[in-house]
């Protein structure tokens, strides 16, 4: 082969300047610009659609912006820009495309034929390792465990891969340590911001102080506003390089709970990131939908709304969103659409003049809900003087069975195991309630533990919520005082275990269609669900989530946080495997299940997902040491 | 060359198989100018020269690439420099960037020529400004391969004002026309990146020309007479 021209040569360079392309090999650079062809669409035209079949190209954007929507509702969720790939997912599944794209401006984008894209995978490692598990390069290079969560995303939507130097657009505003605080908060009001970075020297970053500290650090303390800012800022930031990815910073932010990174290289602040610079793409989506349910009138309008939630849910994992965030970006959307549903059938109900809650079990209680799911819930009450339950609840039932109906109608279907508020066993008042759970405590057979597993992770989404909080704390009394119960439930669920092979890397079982496969619901997140519940139930821990409850219990049972968060991040690996598996299900048109055949992950999430169950044993490890089982 | 030369023409002797390879390419097929667009392959190029003297000044360079099927075909590109025995002056070098060491080194003339008949093969020539490239390429061919280089052009600068007449007043060079499209150019100046962001406007007037019912070469070629005409009469 010739030595390549000028042209080859500058679309190889243009192409360095973006990720995965700026860390390929020269030489696997240029083999694709050789193979590269330039089209070109007009503003409003479609580069790709579902309706164009398989996809035959990879796609990246030489110049313009391409707009992209779900499927073909015109519902725009995203804009992709110079640099950017597309569609990668389905380039390696084979498969149509899930979104339209359409061109918001004139744009040029290179293409690369499916044969082409398939061989340079082969080719280039790097190039491999974005388009299959993009944040994997990461996860070697730091061992935390913390990012395995990430790893096993494919997706088509690289703002997180952008470097931050290309969203730390605004100028960071700084103060000095000696700023007194006056000062800054008018800074700070002046350029409604809602953090400053103090800084020595000019620009080197020593602190950060934020709007959220003003409650804890100003207002109640009253402090002086005289009060140099040295005294109130959050010393030693954590910052990145500029050269870091957005997601790097959306860890840090996950993980540590900031809302702000600070961009700084050689020790020189050049930028900020805040929170919402790096999901407002999602919230986009996320405001939308809840604006709809909560000015929704009618029923059709929130199943039109639900199905934009089971959009957005599968958007965001092509985004690579987290697993932690996206369960409960979609619990809180599926709760707002539950408490619409509620109020509107509560209006269409003459006279309903009994005081209830609603109640949320099993994973929705949990705020852990995947892409499918079904319905778990009931109802709590009181009773007025004079009147017995039997009749409050006659007038209630027919109240819940609507809106289980409705709920149903809006794709959650009616509960397999009738835990549901029109269940007469599940409409009960506050009193029928404990002696409900009293019984479940106190006799401890297998039909009461499973109960409790399902039932003690109830969560109030509508209604006289100091219901479900009296329960709520009357229940941890009353475990946290029986020792024999916690030892059952730490028996049972110890009898579920993950399935390590010795010979082989899995077990796995199932039959026919499901043949080779593991089920990663019972497998994979119920060990760290149902050990989360009895350290919690045995703490008194009040939260129902299993990554609030672990990391609630944990002090008070003496385990240390780092092993906690090795929990975590495995549980939320299998979890985004369980939405990932899902996630394609649904494309493929087939009914989404928790299965999948662990040959078809790549090594790394089958090396991840090993080290993930063989956390899962050390919980139960955990569990069994506690309750000498 | 000598005045003789010049005003009569002078037979070139080619070496054997440089006058092989000129005889093959002159036997290739002629392009069908009425194939559909997406049917034939055109080739968008450009030239740096010493000067913008359409008489005297000499071609240095030759960038050129492809379109096909509506895209380019980035690997189907073609630059070639031709040996200079006077280097150009510095603020000719300044702008096309080629040094002298560079145009020292370039390739034979006539070898160079038919490197850059044997890419475009018989494929329809594209250009913006035709008729200095066309000059250019043409009195080369002549001085250094012997013959007239009769090929179809077509004249984007014409083309674009055609398909485009709100703009015709104000656009004038590729340069105006790569701003409305937001079309970048890598190296301005360089044959094959200017030859490159010409093709990316050739490929921004296709479906302009299709929308006008234009759906060949021969269509651009007559629209391209029409504008003239306009110019002209304007």
């Amino acid at each position: 082969m010739p030595a390549p021209n000028s042209l080859i040569l500058a679309t190889a360079e243009h192409l360095s300047r973006f990720a995965p392309f700026d860390s390929m090999a020269r030489e696997h650079l240029i083999w694709l610009a050789e193979r590269l062809k330039l089209a070109y669409y007009g503003k409003n035209e479609v580069l790709l659609s579902p309706e164009h079949g398989d996809v035959k190209r990879l796609y990246i954007i030489k110049q313009g912006a391409v707009q992209v929507e779900q499927g073909d509702s015109g519902n725009a969720w995203l804009e992709l820009h110079e640099g950017e790939s597309f569609p990668l997912g389905a380039l390696l599944g084979g498969r149509v495309a899930i979104s339209t794209f359409t061109a918001l401006t004139d744009v040029f984008t290179y293409e690369l034929s499916a044969d082409e894209f398939r061989e340079l995978l082969r080719l280039s490692p790097v190039f491999q390792d974005f388009c299959t598990r993009r944040i994997a390069a990461l996860l070697e290079r730091s061992q935390r465990s913390v990012q395995a969560r990430y790893a096993a995303t494919t997706a088509e939507q690289q703002s997180l891969r952008s470097p931050l130097s290309s969203i730390a657009r605004r100028k960071p505003v700084t103060c000095r340590p000696e700023t007194p605080l006056r000062e800054a908060l008018d800074t700070i009001q002046e350029n409604r911001i809602s953090a400053i970075v103090v800084v020595e020297d000019g620009d080197r970053p020593v602190g950060v102080f934020s709007v959220r500290d003003l409650i804890s650090r100003v207002i109640l303390p009253a402090t002086d506003l005289a009060t140099p800012m040295r005294e109130v800022m959050t010393p030693n930031p954590v910052s990145l390089p500029s050269n870091a990815h957005a997601f790097e910073a959306a860890m840090l932010m996950a993980r540590h709970g900031f809302r702000h990174v600070l961009v700084a290289d050689g020790g020189r602040l050049t930028g900020v990131i805040s929170e919402k610079d790096l999901f407002s793409l999602q919230r986009v989506g996320v405001t939308q939908i809840s604006a709809t349910l909560r000015s929704a009138m009618d029923l059709d309008t929130l199943v039109r709304a639900s199905e934009d939630i089971r959009q957005l849910g599968h958007n965001m994992m092509a985004q690579g969103v987290a697993a932690e965030q996206l369960t409960q970006i979609l619990s809180t959307l599926n709760d707002l659409l539950t408490q619409r549903v509620i109020e509107l059938e509560c209006s269409a109900t003459k006279d309903c003049r009994y005081a209830f809650c609603w109640l949320a079990f099993g994973s929705e209680g949990r705020l852990e809900q995947t892409l499918s799911t079904d319905q778990d819930n009931g109802l709590i009450f009181t009773v007025p003087e004079g009147e017995t339950p039997d009749q409050v609840r006659a007038c209630l039932l027919p109240l819940a069975e609507r809106i289980n109906r409705a709920l149903d109608a809006c794709g959650f279907p009616l509960c397999k195991g009738e835990i549901m508020a029109m269940n007469p066993k599940w409409c009960l008042s506050l009193d029928e309630w404990k002696t409900c759970f009293a019984r479940w405590i106190d006799s401890g057979d297998p039909e009461s533990l499973l109960n409790a597993s399902i039932f003690f992770d109830f969560r109030p989404l509508l209604g006289q919520e100091k219901l479900a909080e009296e329960l709520q704390t009357w229940l941890l009394a009353k475990t946290v005082a029986t020792p024999r119960f916690l030892h059952q439930m730490a028996a049972n669920a110890l009898r579920n275990r993950p399935p390590l092979g010795l010979v082989r890397d899995f077990v796995v079982d199932g039959e026919g269609d499901q043949a080779n496969t593991l089920d990663l619901k019972l497998n994979g997140t119920t060990p760290f669900v149902d050990a989360a519940r009895v350290f919690a139930l045995a703490t008194g821990v009040a939260a129902t989530g299993t990554a609030p409850r672990l990391r609630g219990a944990a002090p008070k049972l003496n385990i240390p946080e780092s092993e906690v968060e090795a929990w975590l991040s495995s549980f939320f690996f299998i979890q985004m495997l369980r939405l990932n598996g899902q996630h394609e299900e649904m494309q493929a048109g087939k009914a989404m299940d928790n299965r999948i055949d662990p040959e078809e992950l790549n090594d790394l999430d089958r090396r991840i997902l090993k080290e993930s169950f063989r956390q899962a044993r050390k919980v139960q490890a955990r569990l069994a040491l506690d309750y000498k089982v | 060359m000598g005045l003789f030369d010049r005003l009569f023409g002078r037979r070139v002797q080619l070496e054997p198989d440089l006058a092989g390879q000129l005889e093959a390419w002159r036997g290739r097929a002629e392009a069908d100018l009425s194939a559909d667009f997406d049917a034939t392959r055109y080739v968008v190029v450009d030239v740096e020269t010493t000067g913008l003297d359409l008489a005297r000044d000499r071609l240095i360079a030759i960038g050129a690439c492809a379109v096909e099927n509506g895209e380019v075909v980035m690997a189907d590109s073609f630059e070639i420099v031709l040996r200079q025995d006077r280097i150009s002056a510095k603020d000719n070098i300044l702008i096309h960037g080629i040094g002298g060491e560079a145009q020292r080194e370039g390739l034979e003339p006539a070898e160079a020529l038919l490197r850059f008949l044997d890419f475009l093969g018989k494929s329809p020539l594209v250009a913006f400004h035709v008729t200095f490239d066309q000059t250019m390429i043409k009195r080369a061919v002549k001085e250094y391969l012997g013959f007239e280089f009769k090929h179809p052009w077509v004249d984007l600068a014409y083309v674009m004002p055609g398909l485009l007449p709100q703009f015709a007043k104000r656009y004038r060079a590729l340069d105006d026309w790569s701003n409305y499209f937001e079309i970048s150019n890598f190296a301005r100046h360089s044959a094959l990146a200017d030859a490159l962001a010409t093709a990316q406007l050739f490929l921004c007037a296709l479906p302009l020309a299709r929308d006008k019912q234009s759906s060949c070469y021969r269509n651009l070629q007559d629209l391209e007479k029409a504008q003239r005409w306009i110019n002209w009469t304007g």
